[in-house]
């Protein structure tokens, strides 16, 4: 492929762990605050704890009598779509008449895994049909186009822990082919018991805060939220200043394990190369790089193995210590921030991380670092051997 | 852009393969059985997985669901059609829809906790449930290292999928996309279904009583493999496609195109078809394989198999303003046609 124009950027939103809106979480994060806890929204009978890093406060959301029915992970997703709009300028009544798309990541969104109902149809109560007309109603982008009443592509992304990242560089393409004037696209995820019995399954959890690219690392905090940013072709933008650009985007699969990431870290490296491509600039010219980091052994290992030999010497984080790993709504929350500390010429300290990992061939920044440069990246890596990754360029100042 | 049809991979209730699909076609039958042993259960358009072990040796699909069979069973079906089973599938992307995704291993992986303790959760269910797994039991078979997506947005999933699939081909990330659309049936959806659709689905599947629920449900997958415009494509051309939503701004249909609809007997759908078509005529062949959000991609292999053989194939449940025999099919354009319940809509146009 070749290089693409890039697409601006004109409003971000998020909401997750670290914080109730992208004003909240940076400030946070450049206080190295974390809060980590056990599950307050649901329990289970598991031996052990791993503790969770939930919302610090509920939400509310303009919703009417019938879309109070919405799942969480769809309010968090319409949450922060609401607050992107609104720093892009944009309110209901402007949106109509233009052909906007809607691309959201997801894991939990979407899948049927609601087990107070399973639990009741397995012991022959015959439950009622209201948590699964929930689930019909819930489709995260669905329930972002319905509730603005747009007119355009609506997709929802369930490429597992790479879908926010693939969501956004996806939408990004939709405006470069004339598809939509607008495109609002991002990752959400609530957290669930499904999938804290599930990655406690896979044993890739840590009982304590987790650790991202430190030797001690012993696997991921789950989180939720959302993230989304707003995308806009010329001609609807005008004169309005870019809060950035997506520049690049690339991705790639291992083709090697269901969850594992392939050692050697191809996958990964075909993503970054195509990443570059489309953006048509150099390694050298990111400033730092937003890492997945979940803090699995398996994940950092390659994800460092990778940034060493692709982008020596570049400043690198994981965001994940302050929000948890939010599967489908990481990447989206990540591009944010990543576009955030661009802004702000700052990264935060990769908190969790305090003792370098032998092993590994690169380490983290330890405290809030000052970055130069205009052009950063974000990646995903995730369940099904997905790589993806984005470069993402300042705005306009 | 325009995307070239170069293999078609299928299975359903009518069988296994392009062929079983065009002989369903012309039989015009579709074969519905008892979805349980219980007489109230309904009927089921039962897909099966049998010929997988012709690719695959049986230790490589031991951990492999029943759902990713199906893909999988589909997606050989395709790369056989196009004569690409040994090709290098390097810059193969791999493009799945599913409105469900592999319900049967979600619940699996449910029982695993509510039935022995969250300590028990089984991680092999939990890994094969989440939603990308068919996908990436593809890539992996496959060696298809290009980049891999799956989309769920319930009837809208196949159209939506489509748009990101020409996305990879337009701007040259992918040589060859395999797109795929797939959904199973479980005990689970049977009761749902129940619960929902009091009359029970006895059949027969009516697509053209727009006001009645007659849908019987169905699973089934379709692949197709797809490249850029060129002048030999084997099946047709996928000459663009359109999605938003039908009560925000109406959907303008293609004049002279034969139109096929992809209504299954759900009322709340059939409303929509009935609004748009006007007094439209059109086609629809959801009685050959039931009713199930991922359906939309065997429309767009019925409507390549169409645009193939020239003829277009009575409906299944002929109406009295539907032919009741094959035709010769009179344009060269053919507009599939898909809404769900909320108005959203696709309309994917193939041409020869």
């Amino acid at each position: 492929m070749s290089a693409v124009a890039p697409t601006a950027i004109t409003g971000l939103g998020c909401l997750s762990g670290a914080g109730m809106n992208l004003a909240e979480s940076m400030e946070s994060l450049f206080r190295n605050e974390r809060n980590p806890h056990p599950p307050v929204r649901f329990s289970t009978d598991h031996p052990a704890s791993y503790p969770v890093l939930e919302l610090r406060d509920e939400f509310k959301l303009p919703l009417d009598e019938q879309e109070s029915v919405y799942a969480r992970t769809s309010q968090l997703a319409l949450a922060a779509a609401l607050e992107a709009l609104a720093d892009a300028g944009w309110d209901e009544s402007s949106l109509r008449g233009k052909r906007v798309g809607v691309c959201v990541g997801t894991t939990v969104g979407c899948a049927l895994n609601c087990d107070d109902f399973y639990r009741s149809y397995k012991e022959g109560a015959e439950p009622g049909m209201e948590i699964i007309e929930r689930f019909l109603r819930s489709n995260p982008a669905a329930v972002i186009a319905r509730h603005l009443k747009l007119d355009g592509p609506v997709q929802t992304v369930v490429n597992a822990c790479s879908s926010g990242t693939d969501a956004i560089g996806l939408g990004a393409s939709w405006l470069r082919a004339g598809a939509c004037d607008l495109v609002i696209a991002g990752g959400a995820d609530e957290l669930a018991r499904v999938t804290y019995a599930g990655f406690s399954s896979l044993m890739i959890t840590d009982t304590e805060p987790c650790k991202p690219f430190d030797l001690k690392r012993k696997g991921l905090n789950l989180g939720e939220g959302a993230g989304m940013l707003i995308l806009e072709n010329e001609a609807v933008r005008g004169t309005k200043k870019a809060r950035g650009y997506v520049l690049g985007y690339g991705s790639a699969c291992d083709a090697y394990h269901l969850t594992a990431p392939r050692p050697d870290g191809a996958g990964l490296k075909r993503a970054l190369n195509e990443a570059f491509t489309s953006a048509g600039i150099s390694p050298q010219q990111i400033s730092f790089v937003n890492a997945h980091g979940t803090g699995t052994p398996d994940n950092d290992r390659v994800e460092a193995r990778v940034l060493s030999e692709v982008l020596p010497g570049v400043p690198f984080l994981s965001t994940k210590g302050y929000t948890g790993h939010t599967l489908g709504a990481a990447g989206g929350i990540e591009a944010v921030f990543t576009l955030a500390c661009l802004q702000r010429g700052e990264v935060p300290a990769n908190v969790g991380f305090t003792e370098p990992d032998p092993e590994l061939a690169a380490s983290p920044v330890t405290q809030n670092t000052s970055i130069t440069g205009e052009i950063a990246l974000s990646e995903s890596l995730a369940f099904g051997g997905n790589n993806s990754v984005l470069i993402l360029g300042q705005g306009d100042a | 852009m325009r995307m070239a049809i170069q293999g078609i991979g299928v299975t359903g209730a009518f069988g296994a393969g392009v062929e079983s699909l065009r002989n369903a076609l012309k039989s015009g039958a579709g074969s519905p059985k008892p979805s349980s042993d219980t007489s109230d259960a309904g009927l089921f358009y039962q897909a099966s997985v049998e010929g997988l072990d012709e690719f695959f040796p049986k230790r490589a699909l031991r951990r492999i669901d029943y759902f990713s069979k199906m893909t999988l069973l589909s997606a050989c079906l395709a790369l056989k059609d196009a004569n690409q089973l040994d090709a290098d599938r390097s810059r193969t992307g791999v493009v799945i829809a599913s409105g469900y995704g592999a319900l049967k291993t979600t619940f699996d992986f449910l029982d695993s906790y509510l039935d022995f303790g969250y300590a028990c959760s089984s991680p092999t269910h939990f890994s094969n449930s989440v939603h990308n797994a068919a996908a990436a039991h593809v890539s992996i078979q496959f060696k298809a290292t290009a980049p891999s997506l799956t989309v769920t947005q319930f009837e809208m999933s196949a159209p939506s999928a489509l748009l990101s699939a020409q996305q990879w081909l337009a701007e040259g990330r992918v040589d060859q996309v395999l797109f795929g659309a797939i959904d199973e049936h479980c005990d689970v959806l049977r009761y749902c279904r129940q619960q929902f659709f009091a009359a029970g689905e006895q059949g027969p599947l009516q697509p053209f009583l727009f006001e009645q629920q007659t849908a019987v449900v169905g699973e089934g997958a379709t692949f197709f493999v797809l490249t850029p415009e060129t002048e030999s494509a084997k099946y047709a051309h996928i000459d663009g496609l359109k999605l938003g939503n039908h009560l925000v701004c109406p959907v303008q249909l293609p004049q002279k195109d034969l139109l096929i609809l992809g209504a299954d007997g759900h009322k709340e759908c059939g409303r929509l078809y009935a609004k748009a078509l006007k007094s439209k005529e059109a086609a629809a062949y959801a009685p050959l394989y039931g009713s199930f959000p991922a359906a939309a991609g065997l429309d767009l292999a019925v409507a390549a198999l169409c645009l193939q053989d020239r003829t277009r194939y009575a409906n299944p449940e002929a109406t009295s303003t539907t032919p009741q025999a094959h035709q010769t099919l009179e344009t060269e354009k053919i507009s599939c046609l898909k809404f769900g319940p909320g108005g959203d809509y696709g309309l994917t146009q193939l041409s020869v």
